[in-house]
This record gives C-alpha cells, structure tokens and sequence, in this order.
C-alpha cells in the first residue's frame, strides 16, 4: 500500500510540518489571531537558512537565523496589527505578499538548491551510518520536535505564556490584571513565526532545495494538522494540545501519501490540493458527526 | 487615596451622536472608604469607573492615585493600584484556564511576569484557604476549568482575585447585577466582608438605592457626567430610599423618570 520510503518520507515531512502546527496553534488557538503570515515566513526560514548554507556558515547557524527571520516578519503583522489598527487578518495577507517580494530578494531567484552543500543532516548521516538513510531525518526531527515541544509546554505554564493565554482568552481581564495585551500578541505572533521560519529551514534542507513557491498553502497545511489532530486527542490540557499538533500533522502527510499512493483511485500528484481541501474539510466536520452519532447512541441506550 | 478632578470624557465628538458623558466630575476618595455610587442610566457611572480604570482616556482633568497622575496611563500600567470586578460574571475570570490559572494571574496583578511557572507550589495553600472562605468548596477544584462554574460563583472567584494583592481602590461596576438575587446577596455579603477585613478602599456602583444605603460608608450620586450629592456619616446613617429621592429632587429640581432607580 505504502512503501516503506513513502511511509518515512511522510513521518520526515509531517514531523516538519508539526512545527508549522505548534506555530498555529499558538496564533489561531492561544491568541486568537488568525495569521496568514506563516504561507510567507515558512519560505523565508527556507531561503535565509539556504542562502546563508550556500555561503558556507554553520547550518545550525542558519537555521538560527532563519528561527529569526521568522519571528521578525511575525512581529511586522503583529505591529501593524497593534500599533496601526489594521484587521489582524488583513495584517497579516500584508506580509505575507511583502514577504514574496523579500524572499525573492534574499535568495536573488526563484530557487536555490542545497545538493551537495552542508546541511544540518549531515552530521546525522555519517554518526548514525548503520541507520537506513531514510530513516536518518525522522530521527532528527522528532528529535527537534520532542525539544520544541517541552520548551513550548514549559513557556505556556510560565508566568508570561499564561499572560499570553489570558491575552487570547479575554484581553479585558487580561489588562485589568495587568498584562500588556499588546506586548504578549507580538511576543506570540513573533514566536509562532519563528517555528514557521523554523520548519522552513528544515524542509529546505530535507528536500535539498529552497524555492519561492513553498509557502503556497502551509498555512491550509498547518490548520488542517491542528485540527485533525484535535479530532483525536481533545485538546483540554496545554501538553495534549501540542501533541495533537503533532499526530495532526502526521496523520495528514500519511493520509496525503496513501491517497497519492492508491494507485486503484487514479489520483496523481496534482491533485494534491484538492485533497487537502478534502481533508480539511473532513476534519472539521467529522468531531461533530462523532458526537452526534454519540449522542444518538446513548438516547437510543435511554 | 484616590482623587479624579473635572473629568470631561465626549464620546463621538463632532458626530450626530456626540455623547457628553462625564462633564466635570469630580470626586475624592480617601484611604479606607468605601463609596457607594448610584444615578440613571446615562449618568456617567460605568464611564467613571473605566476612567478610573484606564480603559477609556478621558479629554481633560487630572485623575490621581496615591500621590501619582495616571491620568494618561494604559489601564495595564494603572493595575498594580487598581482592581475591578465587572458586572459581566464572564468577563472578570478566563474560562479556559483553570482556577488556579486565574488566581496565579491575579496574585501577579501589575507585577513583572518571568519565565517560571505561574501556578507555583508556594500559593497553594494561600489559594486554598481564600477559596475556603467562599464555603462553595472550590478549594478542592482548583485544577477545573474556571468555565465550569455558576455565574455566582465566578464572580465570587473575580472578587477573591481582586482581593489577592493589595491595591489603593477596588472598583466594583455593578458587580452583582447580572446575578439572581439570592446569589447576588451572597456575592453583596461577601464584598463587605472582604473589605472589611482588608480595609479597602473601594468604590461600588449599584443600580438600587436601597443597597448604595445600607452598603458601604458614603454614597455619591451622579446625574449628567457631575457628582450631585456627596453624603456621609450620620446624616446618612438616618437616610431611607425616599429621603434620597427628595435630596435629588432638591439638588436639581427634576423628576426622576428612571424606574430602575425607584425600584427595591
């Protein structure tokens, strides 16, 4: 049905794709604030980490730098957002068009290709050699995820990341208690574009290429892991929702790779968006028909 | 101490809606006190108490606390000196965190927030022992969701919060209208008996003139964004409802025609 390169590609890519969804749920969940941004800040953790491996630096380094990256373009929705009134959406849609322009400026074309070049897979490839080589990125990653997860669970029990669930929570009881609302919305959008910049930088460097199209989508992508994944594991606790971040993501590259992979439906890999579509609509509606058919179950029990 | 001198606020100036809401209100409360506020719809008291509060900037006047102009500071820099508990049950407490979430929030009011966890092992026993106080056995509940309690009981929850740090005033906007009234009564009891015990300051608006008497220590009623009468102590001591009716009368020469006022 799937083969077992397909399968770890899938965990590779959904493994990546959970930082995207750890990012949304912090802006769509915890703040409240629907951020398109991240379909321009996942190309630019792309680009500047690319560009800045191409010019031989450390490629922890420029996954830094694209961590960075990341949460300066946040901060920018989040100011025009704050400081100037605009419609977060809007905010937002804004830089994210902005960023197109500024990610063809970093990299100077539409694509850069890291073949060749020193990732930070590397290092992982040549210690853990005895390993099948597609096997080799998963361990990294869920490595990373396993980190940022802790931290972000860590963060939200803190003093500020509670201050930042009130912002989202209800924004007048937040001020009255004290809590500059503004402040924790920009800390928050900046945060969750960094692990988009984040996610970026690792998919270039798992895909041996950085292009200015990649974005298209991740923030459909992102949503589709955060609400899949809260279908199956009820979000009721900060360390559940994150989790769910994660099974979401990969639940939804598995079922991307079974349906292209069902060479019996005769789907081709252009119709990788309308499945997504298809998925994401399924997950917001089935939690309901679950408690609907759960509900009539129990009155029939009655 | 508190002290607001000729605060003037418009809402939608130089708009067909243009709105005067406070127009020179003036009002001193000192360290201790505990005002009572009335007036109709319109006159100005939840526009004070947010002006207070910082959540509307007033066009001019001088509004101080202890000693220091807040006058144009946010409502999140005024809140180390500043608590609230809202008429809206749901809007004083986060129903999505946890109750011990909400109280670790508010033992921080208008403090530096850091990186260590906000529910620490060292408030618990505070935390409980405020909590017992209420007797709705929330003490052992304190990891539910705070959305999972009554509107009585959230608002008792809103007053424990506002009472777990000091600070120079308490405002309470109508705080127990939204509730039934037997609920609202043990909400009332419980307010007195906090401030009692804490020695607050604190200012109240209530919408029954039967409660601005028998609560608190002095009553304040506006009409119009002014403060119309100021009256404390013995002369109070001896006012009924109808007494106040007639001072009212008397200051402006008007009829009241609010019948939320002449009710209860």
């Amino acid at each position: 049905m799937l083969s077992e390169i397909a399968f770890y590609g899938a965990l590779e890519t959904g493994l990546i794709y959970g930082l995207v969804a750890f990012g949304i749920y912090l802006s769509f969940r915890v703040l409240d604030f629907p951020d398109l941004t991240v379909d321009g800040s996942f190309p630019l953790g792309a680009a500047v980490a690319a560009i800045l491996i191409l010019q031989g630096v450390n490629p922890w380094l420029a996954t830094g730098a694209a961590v960075l990256a990341g949460m300066a373009a946040g901060a920018v929705t989040a100011l025009l957002n704050v400081k100037l009134n605009i419609l977060n959406l809007l905010a937002s849609i804004l830089t994210m068009i902005a960023l197109y322009s500024v990610n063809l400026r970093i990299m100077g074309r539409p694509n850069v290709a890291l073949l060749g070049e020193e990732t930070v897979l590397e290092w992982w490839y040549d210690t853990f050699d005895y390993l099948p080589y597609h096997t080799v990125p998963v361990l990294l990653f869920a490595i990373v995820v396993v980190i940022g997860m802790i931290l972000l669970w860590r963060f939200m029990k803190s003093e500020t990341g509670l201050a930042m669930r009130a912002t989202g929570a209800n924004a007048r009881m937040a001020r009255a208690q004290g809590i500059a609302t503004g402040a924790m919305i920009v800390l928050g959008v900046a945060l969750s574009n960094g692990l988009v910049g984040l996610a970026g930088a690792l998919f270039a460097q798992s895909q041996g290429a950085a292009d200015v199209t990649m974005g298209v989508g991740v923030i459909v992508i992102g949503l589709a892991s955060l609400i899949g994944g809260e279908a199956v594991i009820t979000p009721s606790t900060v360390i559940k929702a994150l989790l769910a971040c994660v099974v979401g993501a990969i639940m939804y590259r598995l079922a991307i790779a079974l349906a292209l992979n069902a060479n019996f439906m005769g789907l081709q890999a252009q119709d990788l968006n309308l499945i997504t579509a298809v998925l994401v609509t399924l997950a917001i509606v089935l939690p309901g028909v679950r408690t609907s058919i759960r509900s009539r179950l129990t009155r029939n029990k009655a | 101490m508190i002290s607001a001198s000729n605060l003037k606020l418009t809402f939608g100036k130089g708009t067909p809606l243009e709105n005067p809401a406070l127009r020179g209100m003036s009002l001193t409360v000192n360290q201790g006190e505990f005002v009572t506020v009335i007036g109709s719809n319109g006159a100005g008291k939840s526009t004070f108490l947010n002006s207070l509060a910082g959540e509307v900037m007033v066009d001019s006047g001088q509004i101080v606390v202890d000693n220091q102009d807040v006058t144009r500071l946010p409502t999140h820099k005024r809140a180390r000196n500043v608590a609230r508990v809202f008429q809206d049950p749901l809007a004083g407490t986060c129903e999505s965190l946890s109750i011990e979430e909400n109280l670790a929030l508010a033992i921080k009011r208008g403090q530096r927030r850091g990186l260590t966890a906000a529910v620490k092992a060292r408030y618990m026993d505070q935390f409980r022992s405020s909590l017992s106080t209420l007797k709705l056995g929330l003490e052992n509940r304190l990891g539910d969701k705070m959305g999972l309690l009554s509107g009585g009981q959230r608002q008792a929850v809103s007053l424990l919060m506002a009472s777990l740090t000091p600070s120079s005033i308490l405002l309470l906007d109508e705080h127990t209208a939204a509730l039934d009234p037997k609920t609202a009564n043990f909400v009332l009891e419980l307010t007195q008996q906090i401030i009692e015990e804490q020695k607050l300051t604190a200012l109240m608006v209530t919408h029954s003139m039967k409660q601005a008497l028998e609560v608190g220590s002095r009553t304040v009623m506006l009409h119009q964004g002014q403060v119309v009468f100021d009256i404390a102590g013995p002369e109070r001591d001896g006012l009924e409802v109808k007494d106040l009716l007639g001072l009212f009368e008397q200051q402006r020469g008007l009829q009241i025609d609010d019948d939320s006022l002449l009710l209860d």
